[in-house]
């Protein structure tokens, strides 16, 4: 059995890729799997090599185009294994490893082709790949969700992932979980601090300590603090939105504790208590603004009622004036 | 045939003649010449010597004679050699291809014609040229394939021949004459090698110089004998048509199959395009007589494959005897002598002989060749290679002539020949134009000679010269320069051109292309025969004050053409710079054949040089040939080059780009390249061709400077309208230079150079146009300096469009002007950055958000190679952009988090960051304020956002709001008031548009009881919100386009 390339030696990634393409010749040739792992191997090495050069050439100021190459050859090995047969269940492992080139270089555009013939063509079900494989995809695709903000799936996706990895790779579950939080923050669902803490996902305990408080300013603390982390992960326009919610959660309290002191017009909430607050949050927001916000979150479902424009008082709904997302995306 | 083959198998010894001579009772009359046999391959170096003497002389009187001789006897020969020759035909033209595989391609000897090799080694050297032609064909080569069908040679048909010849002519009319040219060359320098075997065969060269020399004329006639061959042929046309398509392109023309499929399809299934016409030629003519057509169409094909030009080469032999004779007696004595050979065949021999005795001791050796070819035309093929197989054709055709249904058979057939020779003799004009008048002349007297003969063809001539002698001599004083040119060195050159053939000899290459550039411009007689007394003039001025070598006359500006010129003058030095350029510059086409079949052509070429001084003594025809052609040889080569090159560059372009692709050619000259780098080479003329094409204004004033310059000698010349002619001038230059370096270097790298390897800096423009406006124009070519302006003018033309008062569709097309002139110098400064800025700017707006994309990419580019600009400014606008029109959450990501911190402190970032969080959180509000407040040309962007904004906002509005909302909050919020400064007006206006606004988005408004203010009835309004259609949709997607404002632009 060839066992191409443990990453012995130093190979240019074009001698790997020349390698590769021979293994992929002979491999097109085998009825049975039997050389997957080497072909996966292979894949691996020609990734992680195009990657390595491609610092390289960075370094030496030359276009990396690599992990580029890399990527097509990457694709001829997934044609390769796109087949009925036994070889089939290889095929999302090569996937994952597209996944990552495209994720990498920020043409995740491509991986469009890939996801489609993995969840149209008929020789796949989803079922028969390694669970590994299986967990790498879900994390990927979700994460293509939230690029979409296509909330509701890329939080089945990462669930998924979440649920299936290996418990013992902290570190893969950490990476689902730093998706998958903000995703869950949006629909509403809030994450225990211990779970942060246990995944160094601390960035986010300040978002979800505003989203409880209703703490507009830490919120927006937060996000400037760890702006550049979230842009370069892609989750900062999810964290964004979650302004709203903030507005919710503040009205929210606002209500409770209206409601405490005068039950009769805990309801009704006027505009200029509102604006106070934000001012002592240290917002300052004029009245039209203050405003716009709630009408935007009656015009967002995330409160119950109207907003009288005459009185300036917003007018709450007797029956849960703040509906539970349950799920669903603001 | 068998005994023929027989014969042909002993070819190589003399017995073999008299075998010849004693199979073909009708040749017999010829076989006293015949005796000749031995005198072919033996005679190689006495051949050498007389022929070009025998040139000259022949050239004085047999010409016309034999001619006219020609067109009767063909007739009575024809019927003779058909009989025998039927067999014969095919023996010989076996034989004839043979040599050429022999001497040129192991291959194609060891394939078909081995046998026959041996019977005729002098054809080897024909081969040799042959193979020279064929190399120029390049495509020829592919006609490998058709060689084989030359094995089935039965019975060429002269229809076939016809065939080809219409075909060729109809070529060469449709295509452009220079493509001809070359074809003709070639075809010269074959006959002249085969002349050259022979004996004399200088007449080929004459031939070929004639053939360069184009005649307005001649197209005239064409379109007659067109006719007649239309008769013959009854499709001539379609033809041409089909050719013209084949030959079109010059990747047709490479494929072989183009020359041969088209010359010679019709009997075979193979070729293409060009299969159509023969097809047709053929079947008018005589179904029975295809096959024998067919093989002789191979034959050519094979000869001619190569290229349109070896083709034409073909007609004019092809025609058979008629097309030979026209060669021969075109180009000079040695022609008529080839004539009367014809008419040797028939019972003119005697004509024939006469010439060979008359040129020189050749004679002797020239008869023999005839004699064979009385005995079996093949004979004479072989010698003529090319000219054989038509000259077998004739007999053949002739032959079959009862078997076809051919109207007027035996007639119709030597009407076609002569028709054929004279149509060639056009061609060879056409081809030629290039070339001096005087051989026009030549041409025109030959076709006399031939319109006795042939009535019809007659009519086609304009030009009747009653005087054979003196327009003989002419074409002779012609042919002598022409000769010269094919063999520098002869004596004989010397001796016929006196101070022609001297200069000749000392041409530099370039020189001569630059004459023949010159001389392609010309359009009529008077036009050619002025730029030859000009060019006489330059080239004597030259030579007197040493500048003749040193000058780079690839770079010479052409002369103006003359309007009303009539210069007479000659046209040695000229027509002999133009056939001397195209001898010298023939390394190429050797270099192919080298690479293609071997050490042979290479072979020869390196040994003509040596062999020049060597004598003539080598028993093979094929030493002799190059003994005696050393030049001729090269010469061929050269034909072959151009006709290579220059073909298909003219293919793809007009005729009147004719000249600067000749110069292109002689760039090429010194290439080393593989058959890869030829097609690069191909490439690279195209690109330097298409560099040089100029536009008709730009052409017009480098007219008009040379003009300028030559204005004492011309005359007439129109005055420029020009401001800057000396501008353009140097613009040439420069273009001139950039292409020469592109060739110099391609050549100099000999092997491939790719592509993307040429060194674009080299091929930079500086434009030279003082313009400041400019309006923009998509290139469809190379951009011209002349009408490029440089960065300094460019700069001033910016400020111009900055300043300017007219409407954004000007500024537009200034721009974009500006930034076509920028990208095609490669100017990549701040200049660049500052116009697309400005550009970005006034797109933003006029709200032409596609043009401002384009700058914006452009911007990116710019400001990430670190030139600097208003980067933080286009980064906002590239954030608005993005995040208000793309909608695309990653490209947003990623310009956010490409910003830096320094951008992020800019006002006009965090304003568009403002606007971000704004619109991501639909505070409406937020964006109306920042609206108010936008910097720079934020406004612009959010602009095209607003009625969006709006929108989700009164939808918002009308669903969170109970039970009213008044217009006029709606009115202050959504930003319908101007100014921040609320005075009444501000504010009445506001609310008058605002409620339009909301009507116009089926708002439901009320008027408040109490205070009587208008207000949105915000439940019932939820429910019948829509956004209306824009007013300004068009159903093309894009305003700008509309019509009237394309017409407000043309305005």
């Amino acid at each position: 059995t060839p066992t191409p390339s443990a990453a012995s030696g130093t190979p240019t990634p074009p001698s790997r890729r020349l390698l590769g393409s021979a293994f992929l010749q002979e491999f097109r040739n085998w009825e049975t799997p039997w050389a997957m792992e080497a072909m996966h191997m292979v894949a691996l090495e020609i990734r992680l090599l195009a990657e390595k050069a491609d610092r390289e050439l960075v370094m030496s100021g030359k276009n990396p185009d690599k992990l580029q190459a890399a990527g097509s050859f990457l694709m001829k090995v997934f044609g390769a294994l796109a087949v009925k047969g036994p070889k089939r269940v290889g095929a999302l492992y090569v996937t994952c490893q597209l996944f990552k080139i495209y994720f990498r270089l920020g043409t995740v555009n491509l991986c469009r082709s890939v996801i489609r013939s993995i969840e149209t063509a008929r020789n796949f079900d989803f079922e028969d790949f390694p669970v590994k494989d299986k967990v790498t995809y879900m994390y990927y695709t979700g994460r293509l969700e939230v690029f979409n903000e296509n909330f509701l799936v890329a939080d089945q996706k990462l669930t998924y992932a979440l649920m299936h990895c290996n418990p013992q790779s902290e570190s893969n579950l950490r990476k689902i979980l730093k998706f998958l939080i903000p995703v869950k923050l949006s629909i509403g669902v809030l994450p225990r601090r211990t779970l942060l803490e246990k995944y160094n996902l601390l960035e986010y305990a300040d978002i979800v300590t505003s989203l409880r408080r209703g703490d507009l300013r830490l919120l927006k603390q937060a996000l400037d603090r760890h702006e550049d982390q979230l842009l370069k992960c892609g989750v900062y326009l999810v964290l964004e939105k979650l302004e709203l919610q903030v507005y919710r959660r503040l009205v929210k309290k606002i209500h409770i504790i209206q409601r405490e002191k005068e039950p009769s017009k805990a309801h009704q909430i006027k505009l200029e208590v509102l604006v106070k607050t934000l001012q002592w949050l240290g917002i300052t927001m004029d009245v039209d603004e203050v405003e716009c916000i709630m009408a935007c979150l009656i015009y967002k479902n995330l409160i119950k009622g109207y907003f009288a424009h005459k009185s300036k008082v917003l007018v709450l709904s007797k029956q849960d004036p703040f509906p539970k997302l349950n799920g669903k995306p603001v | 045939m068998a005994a023929q083959g027989g014969e042909v198998a002993a070819g190589s010894d003399p017995k073999p003649n008299e075998g010849w001579s004693e199979e073909q009772p009708s040749s017999s009359q010829y076989q006293p010449s015949a005796s000749g046999h031995h005198a072919w391959s033996s005679s190689g170096a006495s051949w050498n010597y007389p022929v070009d003497n025998s040139n000259q002389n022949a050239v004085y009187y047999d010409p016309q004679r034999d001619v006219s001789v020609s067109g009767a006897t063909q007739n009575v020969t024809s019927g003779a050699p058909h009989v025998t020759q039927p067999a014969v035909g095919t023996a010989n033209a076996t034989n004839t291809y043979a040599p050429y595989s022999n001497s040129v391609q192991p291959g194609y000897n060891a394939a078909h014609y081995p046998n026959y090799y041996y019977n005729y080694p002098q054809p080897a050297t024909d081969s040799s040229v042959h193979q020279g032609v064929d190399q120029s064909s390049g495509a020829a080569y592919q006609p490998l394939t058709s060689f084989p069908n030359s094995g089935s040679y039965v019975g060429p048909t002269s229809n076939t021949y016809y065939n080809a010849g219409a075909d060729q002519t109809a070529q060469a009319y449709a295509t452009n004459n220079y493509y001809y040219q070359n074809n003709a060359w070639s075809g010269g320098s074959s006959g002249d090698v085969h002349a050259q075997t022979y004996q004399t065969y200088t007449p080929s060269d004459t031939n070929a110089a004639q053939s360069s020399c184009s005649l307005p004329t001649t197209s005239f006639h064409y379109p007659q004998q067109y006719n007649q061959w239309s008769n013959y042929y009854d499709q001539p046309a379609p033809n041409s048509g089909g050719f013209a398509v084949a030959g079109s392109s010059a990747s047709d023309t490479k494929s072989a199959s183009v020359g041969s499929g088209y010359a010679y399809p019709s009997t075979q299934p193979p070729p293409p395009g060009t299969t159509q016409r023969k097809n047709d030629a053929v079947a008018p003519t005589a179904p029975p007589q295809a096959a024998g057509i067919t093989g002789f169409r191979s034959q050519h094909v094979n000869q001619a494959p190569g290229a349109p030009g070896f083709q034409s080469q073909h007609v004019n032999q092809a025609p058979g005897a008629p097309g030979f004779q026209s060669q021969h007696v075109n180009p000079s004595p040695d022609t008529p002598g080839f004539q009367s050979q014809h008419v040797n065949l028939a019972p003119v021999t005697p004509g024939f002989q006469s010439h060979h005795v008359n040129p020189s001791p050749d004679t002797p050796g020239f008869q023999n060749p005839y004699a064979n070819k009385t005995a079996a035309v093949s004979g004479f093929q072989n010698h003529y290679a090319n000219q054989a197989p038509a000259y077998q054709q004739n007999s053949t055709s002739h032959g079959q002539l009862p078997l076809s249904n051919q109207r007027d058979e035996q007639k119709a057939l030597h009407a076609q020949g002569q028709s054929s020779n004279v149509y060639s003799v056009n061609h060879v004009n056409e081809n030629s134009q290039p070339t001096l008048q005087g051989f026009t002349r030549t041409v025109a007297s030959v076709n006399k000679v031939h319109i006795p003969t042939n009535p019809r063809i007659a009519p086609g001539f304009p030009m009747s010269m009653p005087q054979t002698g003196k327009k003989l001599e002419v074409d002779s004083s012609l042919k002598p320069a022409y000769v010269g040119v094919n063999m520098p060195k002869n004596d004989v050159n010397a001796a016929q051109d006196g101070h022609g053939a001297a200069i000749q000899g000392s041409f530099p290459v370039s020189l001569c292309t630059y004459v023949e550039r010159n001389l392609s411009r010309c359009k009529d007689d008077a036009q050619r025969s002025a730029t030859q007394s000009i060019m006489k003039e330059i080239i004597t001025k030259a030579t007197a004050d040493g500048t003749l070598h040193t000058k780079n006359w690839d770079i010479e500006p052409l002369l103006a053409l003359p309007e009303n010129a009539k210069g007479t003058f000659m046209t040695s030095n000229a027509k002999d710079s133009s056939p001397f350029s195209f001898s010298t510059s023939r390394r190429s086409p050797s270099r192919r054949t080298k690479s293609r079949w071997e050490p042979v052509a290479e072979e020869k070429v390196t040994n003509n040089m040596e062999v020049v001084s060597k004598e003539p003594a080598k028993s093979n025809a094929c030493t002799t040939w190059e003994n005696t052609r050393r030049t001729g040889n090269t010469w061929n080569l050269g034909n072959f080059v151009q006709s290579r090159q220059a073909p298909p560059s003219q293919w793809n372009q007009r005729p009147s780009k004719k000249q600067r692709i000749g110069g292109n050619t002689n760039l090429t000259k010194n290439g080393n390249a593989s058959s890869d780098s030829d097609k690069e080479q191909d490439l690279t003329k195209y690109y330097a061709s298409s560099i040089a094409l100029t536009n008709s204004p730009e052409e017009k004033k480098r007219r008009e400077h040379r003009s300028k310059r030559f204005e004492r000698s011309q005359g007439a010349s129109s005055k420029s309208m020009s401001s800057i002619p000396h501008k353009n001038g140097a613009a040439n230059v420069y273009t001139r230079g950039a292409i020469s370096m592109l060739n110099n270097r391609s050549n100099g790298d000999g092997a491939s150079l790719a592509v993307e390897d040429i060194d674009w800096d080299a091929l930079t423009i500086k434009g030279t146009c003082q313009e400041i406006e400019k309006r923009y124009l998509r290139l469809t070519s190379a951009p011209d300096p002349a009408t490029v302006r440089p960065e300094d003018v460019l700069e001033k033309a910016l400020h111009m469009v900055e300043t300017s008062e007219k409407n954004y569709l000007y500024k537009c097309d200034q721009l974009k002007s500006i930034r076509q002139d920028l990208t095609v110098q490669r100017i990549q400064n701040e200049l660049t950055v500052k116009v697309y800025e400005t550009h970005a700017r006034f797109a933003l707006q006029a709200g032409d958000l596609s043009e401002y994309n384009q700058c914006q990419s452009q911007l990116t580019r710019l400001y990430g190679e670190g030139i600097a600009g208003c980067h933080l400014e286009f980064s906002a606008y590239n954030l608005l952009c993005v995040m208000l029109h793309s909608n695309n959450k990653r490209d947003l990501l990623s310009s956010m988090a490409s910003l830096s911190k320094e951008a992020r402190l800019d006002e006009t970032v965090k304003h568009a960051l403002a606007v971000h969080s704004a619109v991501s959180s639909g505070n409406y509000v937020m964006f109306f304020k920042l609206y108010k407040k936008a910097p720079g040309l934020n406004s612009c962007l959010m602009d095209l956002y607003v009625e969006r904004m709006r929108f989700e906002a009164i939808k918002c509005m009308s669903k969170s709001y109970r039970p009213t909302v008044p217009v006029r909050y709606v009115t202050r919020v959504l930003g319908f008031t101007r100014v921040d400064v609320l005075c009444e007006a501000n504010v009445a206006d506001g609310l008058e548009e605002c409620e339009e606004w909301l009507k116009a988005h089926g708002a439901v408004l009320t008027v408040d009881e109490n205070s009587g203010e208008l207000q949105i009835d915000t439940k019932v309004s939820s429910a019948s919100l829509y956004m209306p259609e824009p007013d300004n949709a068009v159903s093309h997607g894009d305003a700008s386009l509309a019509v009237d404002d394309f017409l407000a632009r043309a305005s």
